[in-house]
């Protein structure tokens, strides 16, 4: 297990040098002088030389590109080109919202998708079955933004129920829950969709095994065998889908968070693009594929847990 | 984590294919592929045609109209600056369909490629293309494309190339699987015995046995390229106004959403068309080419 962990953790390690390498590449390609870009045109040769140097820019390459390697290694992503202040302070301080939401929203796909799933493979070819597949194939082909954009319509605008900005909310904790709601809710119903379907096929490839059949036949209750019997068979493949779509889930928050205008990394990349502030970009790349990785190691542990058949090499 | 080479959003749900030729394929295609099918169809249609059927120019502003309500004048209303939202939908929807195919397709040629020179060649030219692979998959496929346009300029080809980027490692891992499993079979140690050369064994005979399971990722990723361009555009990096973009319109009607949300919902809704008909001639193909799915979805 210890070996496992190890070596897991290892390969992460290594995606994420890659990775830093590739944003570093990245940035570096982008067109023009960064120093020209905070500067403006007008800028004269010694204010663009001086900028340069307080960057460090005028150092060889694989200077900078070492010096990048180790200050972001110690959580250190430099400073943002447009306020000024640490790149991390500034992600750190809207993270927790953005993590927050995710959660949420995946806690909620989970809580939906899995009986969708389920009901669907029971009724298999019977109207639950038609509707649950219809929906959750209309759920995966919505982007997030016209998901978030059509629920804010209804139970913003037409009915006032719940706030168009979704600020944060404050202390109380009802008011956060309700300014929570849509953008949970936008985000949850892609997550359901996906969840919908492969808890859908894993139990219509389980329930038509063996072990389900004896259960069956020893007399155990309809419900015991389905959602004891046949789903704890099937949440390997779930964690498989939670884990690769939490990814898109944090990819997708972005569009959520620009729509509902609530704090996030969303807002930030938005004001990075728009202000044309590269550091900030960078650590937001960076911040966001961290989260990737992360999550893919946790995926990987989770496997060891649901199914005590799970060696770990 | 296993290397399933569907778009990311679509991944777990598949098994490895095994591709069949059958003379019957086309009926064994379903409703919904059909469905799928007639609907790209006449968005290409629609695209092609733009000029014939836009009733406007869909860059020309008209004052006296801004914000009008769907009529009898404009049949979907008209922007804040009294443009034809029916008339930017038919232009705009030569972006998204150019961009979703010719992107995905550009992905399919250097993806599959690529992993067929790794399967084929294997050491160390496997080993470092693959990890390049790996480092491109562990970017999320939104925020990837968006660092890559950020970066190089919302220009048709940049945004295209973007695209293509994002599919890359998909193409690149569904080949190299596939060359890997057909590199021992006998018809492959015959053309070797024959003293084929390598690139003749890989396009004439290997190709023809993996290019099933590399079209249904095809039509399945172009849902996804769709999603990708629209939701770039409604960030703010799509092609720049006044080019008409679905996902740059909805970004500007989202603005007027409290007096007339037409403006954001009929691009809304025609994306969501066009990236669920996608969906169901993948999921279609996919049924149609592997009956063994069919049973167990």
């Amino acid at each position: 297990m210890l070996s496992f962990l190890l070596k897991r953790l290892g390969f992460a390690c290594v995606t994420l040098i890659c990775v830093l390498s590739a944003v570093f590449v990245l940035v570096r390609i982008l067109p023009g002088d960064p120093a020209l870009v905070i500067l403006g045109d007008q800028a004269s040769p010694a204010s663009v030389a001086a900028l340069n140097e307080r960057l460090g820019l005028d150092r060889p390459i694989w200077v900078q590109y070492l010096s990048f390697l180790g200050s972001v290694l110690q959580g250190d992503l430099g400073t943002s080109m447009v306020t000024g202040r640490p790149v991390t302070e500034e992600i750190l301080h809207v993270l927790p919202y953005t993590i927050e939401l995710t959660i949420a929203a995946l806690a909620l796909g989970v809580l939906l998708g899995v009986p969708a799933g389920v009901l669907a493979a029971v009724q298999r070819n019977r109207f639950p079955d038609f509707l649950m597949r219809i929906l959750s194939l209309v759920g995966l082909s919505l982007p997030a933004f016209v998901g978030a954009i059509i629920l804010l319509m209804i139970f913003a605008i037409r009915l006032p129920w719940f706030p168009i900005i979704s600020a944060g909310g404050g202390d109380d904790l009802l008011e956060r829950l309700r300014h929570m709601a849509l953008p949970t809710l936008s985000l949850a119903l892609i997550m359901t969709a996906y969840i919908t379907r492969v808890t859908r096929s894993a139990m219509l490839e389980v329930l038509s095994q063996d072990f389900v059949r004896t259960a069956r036949a020893k007399g155990a209750p309809g419900w015991a065998v389905i959602w004891r019997h046949a789903l704890g068979n099937c949440l390997i493949p779930i964690t498989t889908v939670v884990g690769l779509y939490l990814g898109i889930l944090i990819g997708n928050s972005v569009l959520t968070e620009i729509v509902f205008s609530r704090p996030g990394l969303g807002k930030l990349i938005l004001m990075a693009l728009s202000q044309r502030d590269y550091t900030l970009l960078q650590g937001l790349i960076v911040i966001y594929t961290l989260m990737v990785v992360v999550v893919n190691l946790l995926t990987d542990l989770t496997y060891g847990f649901l199914d005590p058949r799970v060696q770990y090499k | 984590m296993t290397g399933v080479p569907l778009p990311e959003d679509r991944q777990a749900e598949v098994p490895a294919i095994s591709a069949g030729k059958s003379r019957t394929f086309l009926a064994r295609l379903n409703l919904s592929t059909w469905i799928g099918l007639a609907v790209v169809l006449l968005l290409v249609l629609a695209a092609v045609f733009a000029p014939l059927l836009a009733p406007y120019d869909p860059t020309r502003q008209n004052i006296l109209n801004q914000l009008a309500q769907p009529g009898a004048e404009y049949l979907l209303g008209a922007d804040q600056f009294g443009r034809d939202v029916l008339s930017r939908l038919l232009y705009g929807a030569r972006y998204s369909l150019t961009i979703g195919i010719l992107s995905i397709l550009l992905a399919m040629v250097a993806g599959s490629l690529a992993g067929m020179v790794a399967g084929h060649l294997g050491g160390k030219t496997d080993i470092v293309l693959m990890q390049f692979m790996d480092v491109v998959l562990a970017f999320p496929s939104l925020i990837l494309g968006l660092a890559l346009v950020a970066m190089m300029g919302a220009t048709m080809t940049n945004i295209l190339i973007a695209i293509a980027f994002t599919a890359l490692p998909a193409f690149a891992r569904v080949a190299r699987a596939a060359v890997m499993a057909q590199r021992d079979r006998e018809y492959v140690q015959a053309c070797r015995a024959m003293g084929f050369s390598g690139p003749r064994i890989l396009f004439r005979h290997i190709l023809p046995a993996i290019l099933p399971e590399v079209l249904v990722m095809a039509s399945l990723w172009m849902a996804t390229a769709v999603r990708t361009e629209a939701s770039l555009a409604f960030i703010g990096l799509g092609l720049a106004p006044p080019n008409p973009t679905w996902g740059g319109m909805v970004r500007e009607g989202f603005d007027n959403i409290l007096n007339s949300f037409h403006l954001a919902i009929f691009p809304s809704l025609a994306i969501l068309l066009l990236v669920l008909a996608f969906n169901l001639i993948g999921d279609g193909l996919r049924d149609a080419i592997d009956p063994r799915l069919k049973t167990a979805s």
